[in-house]
């Protein structure tokens, strides 16, 4: 599976990840000029909160949103690994938005689903990956569902390397 | 914005794309393909740097994020985007004009009309101090009224520019009002280049309409050449000019006013190709301003062993000729320094007809024809070149398609340079430009004219003085101005200071306001109440035929 990585040390908290996702994915229009004014306001699947570290879903290997979803609406695409909503069944319940971890999934009440990245998987590339202006996003191979070993994140979260 | 596919129109230019690219140097095409995606916040004029508290930004898609730090909401982001535009734009034309003013005054040139130029020099005191200033007399007395009425008419630059400039510093101000101080600051540099065009006269005798040629087969193999760059006092071009008399070197000009009587400088590109002249091998030494000369020029310098002087520097020390001298004399020893570099000149080039001023073209009998229908109305081109556009593609596809259609074309500065690559300023072209109407206009003006009639170097107000001697209101006359392909924030204040006197004004690419739906509205719909003409915001695509249906639309309401 594919998932993406963020570079605290290089995300400057620009946002630009999250308005072209609620350009690219949460818009009608999918273009700039109309989507920053559009009614309902576009709900970017990507936040960058507080600190420096944009929220992603991380697509859990073992998957509180899909567990505690009543009707099998959230799913795990078999090919990818990629937990999305299929939304034509979605109950706007929010069991999912209560036991998510991160606090990923958004309640989109004015079209009762529950909204969630599904790290662009009907897209060719992650549209956040391709804008971030400080390559503090990137795409990554994961192992068993977890990140490669050598990978400069692993590396970095274990104290083995310096950036 | 989008990726550009084809980067120039320019075939002249295009031969030496692929030449970069083997050779792994970067021109203005490839750093803005590497600055894709542009920061949307800033494209749309949702962000804010005039503080230390931010950088802030209104989020279009987080409710907790609309504001900035100090309260500014999206409108007053937006229309605050405009101004800091306008300001930095309407300060080029001060500034051009103080540095030109300052040198005359110390006796650094003798000027022609002593007269004249004495009177202008204290215009110009005046206009800096409190804005009483007798060119604004000159202005069609609705107009002025108007003006003073609504508060923007000219005051000074304390009041014009400093108070205008503070306005983005805090206050509550209104979009409205924010910017009509947007628009007195423009005004007051309107002002400056109708000033610098006539003490320009003053001092070196009047410009008739002149021959040039222009695009890069101007340059030279076997001659020392020094290019002009961009925006620097012109009596520095006049004393080089002189220093070189007589002596075996050729003086062309890039992005700068090609006529200093009675010296001329040929056009060798214009604004999006400004750097690959270096790249020919056939420049020896570049003299270069600020306004208009990309920082990237030093470095391509060095990698064609190419000096550049610059002539905006501290303690220049006020001996101007001697630094011509200096300038012409390292021009020479440069030339024997690189004889064995390969100069590598495309045979492109074209005539034109450049310089025309208000006076060569009987401005009564094109209102006359504007009457009887003969032509559809009259067209200002401007604005130089933009790399989010193909090059010269817009303006020239634009120009001619409003030709066609019988519309008076007049255009200045880098936009005639534009369009005379591709013939359109040479007289003999005309026939086949232009549509029968203005074809027959055109030659009824008695001079040899080409199709589109060139007003002078943008720093001249050419254009300005046109209007004046129309003697009308713009808002009366089947009359606007495009800029197909601008980029300078001087092209940001001309826009704001024509649609001041009433001519609407389209305007490409589309302003950094879009984020403020407040701010779009007001330069449409309120500067259509307060100046009887719309600055047009445009953010749709459009076909060229489609802009000269929206232009021709523009014309019909007079």
């Amino acid at each position: 599976m594919e998932v993406i990585m963020v570079d605290q040390e290089k995300c400057t908290q620009c946002h630009t990840c999250a308005l072209w996702c609620g350009i690219e994915i949460g818009s009608v229009a999918k273009e700039l000029n109309q989507a920053i004014h559009e009614e309902p306001q576009p709900v970017p699947r990507v936040h960058v909160e507080g600190n420096n570290f944009p929220f992603h879903c991380r697509h859990c290997e073992v998957a509180p949103c899909i567990d505690a979803c009543p009707n099998g609406t959230m799913r795990r695409d078999p090919k990818t690994g990629l937990v999305y909503v299929h939304e034509p069944t979605c109950i706007a319940c929010w069991m999912c938005v209560m036991v998510c971890p991160f606090g990923i999934i958004a309640p989109l009440s004015s079209q009762h689903i529950a909204i969630k990245c599904d790290r662009c998987r009907n897209m060719e590339y992650p549209i956040c990956v391709e804008v971030c202006p400080t390559n503090a996003l990137k795409l990554q191979k994961t192992r068993k569902g977890l990140p490669d070993e050598d990978s400069q994140y692993v590396q970095y979260s274990k104290g083995l390397k310096d950036f | 914005m989008d990726f550009v596919q084809k980067k120039t129109a320019d075939s002249a230019v295009e031969p030496f794309l692929a030449k970069a690219a083997e050779k792994g140097v970067a021109l203005v095409w490839d750093r803005y393909e590497g600055s894709l995606p542009q920061c949307g916040f800033c494209e749309t004029g949702l962000n804010c740097r005039d503080c230390l508290q931010g950088p802030c930004i209104s989020h279009p898609f987080r409710d907790g994020n609309k504001v900035g730090v100090c309260g500014k909401d999206k409108d007053i982001l937006g229309v605050h985007s405009f101004l800091r535009l306008v300001v930095h734009g309407a300060m080029a034309y001060l500034d051009q004009l103080t540095d030109f003013a300052g040198g005359v005054k110390s006796g650094e040139s003798s000027p022609r009309d002593k007269g004249q130029a004495d009177k202008l020099i204290k215009d110009i005191q005046a206009l800096l101090a409190d804005g009483g200033v007798g060119v604004v007399q000159e202005f069609p007395k609705g107009l002025i009224d108007g003006w003073k009425a609504k508060g923007v008419y000219p005051e000074g630059i304390a009041r014009d520019l400093f108070k205008a400039s503070q306005k983005l510093d805090g206050g509550t101000s209104s979009v409205e009002d924010t910017l009509l101080w947007a628009f007195k600051g423009a005004l007051s540099g309107c002002m400056a280049q109708v000033l610098q065009g006539r003490l320009k006269t003053a001092v070196f005798g009047d410009t008739s309409p002149t021959d040039v040629e222009v695009n890069l087969g101007v340059l030279q193999q076997e001659v020392p050449t020094i290019l002009l760059y961009g925006h620097f006092s012109p009596l520095l071009k006049q004393k080089i000019g002189e220093a070189a008399k007589g002596k075996h070197i050729g003086i062309m000009g890039v992005c700068t006013d090609p006529l200093i009587p009675p010296y001329s400088f040929a056009p060798v590109t214009n604004y999006g190709s400004q750097e690959i002249p270096l790249m020919t091998g056939a420049v020896d030494l570049i003299v270069a301003g600020d306004q208009c000369v990309n920082p990237s020029l030093a470095e391509l310098a060095k990698g064609w062993n190419v000096e550049v002087v610059q002539t905006e520097v501290l303690n220049r020390g006020g001996d101007l000729a001697g630094f011509a001298r200096k300038i012409v004399e390292q021009a020479q020893k440069a030339f024997d320094g690189r004889r064995k570099v390969t100069r590598d000149i495309p045979g492109v080039k074209e005539s034109a007809l450049m310089g025309c001023s208000a006076k060569d073209v009987d401005s009564k009998k094109i209102a006359e024809a504007m009457k009887g229908g003969e032509i559809k109305g009259l067209a200002i081109l401007a604005g130089c070149n933009n790399v989010k556009f193909t090059q010269d593609h817009e303006i020239v596809s634009l120009a001619r398609e409003l030709l066609k259609r019988d519309v008076f074309c007049v255009s200045e500065g880098c936009a005639s340079v534009s369009l005379a690559k591709y013939g359109l300023l040479n007289p003999r072209n005309r026939e086949s430009s232009c549509g029968k109407g203005l074809s027959d206009l055109l030659s009824s003006l008695g001079k040899d004219l080409p199709a589109v009639v060139d007003l002078g170097s943008c720093e001249n107000g050419g254009v300005t003085e046109f209007l004046l001697a129309m003697g009308k209101q713009p808002k009366d006359l089947p009359l606007v101005a495009c800029f197909p392909e601008a980029n300078r924030t001087k092209a940001v204040a001309r826009a704001a200071w024509t649609v001041a006197m009433g001519a609407p004004t389209y305007f490409w690419p589309y302003l950094p306001v879009t984020g403020s739906p407040k701010t779009v509205e007001a330069l449409g719909e309120f500067c259509e109440k307060t100046f009887g003409a719309k600055l047009n915001v445009i953010t749709e695509k459009m076909e060229v035929a489609e802009k000269a249906d929206l232009i021709m639309k523009g014309l019909e309401r007079a």
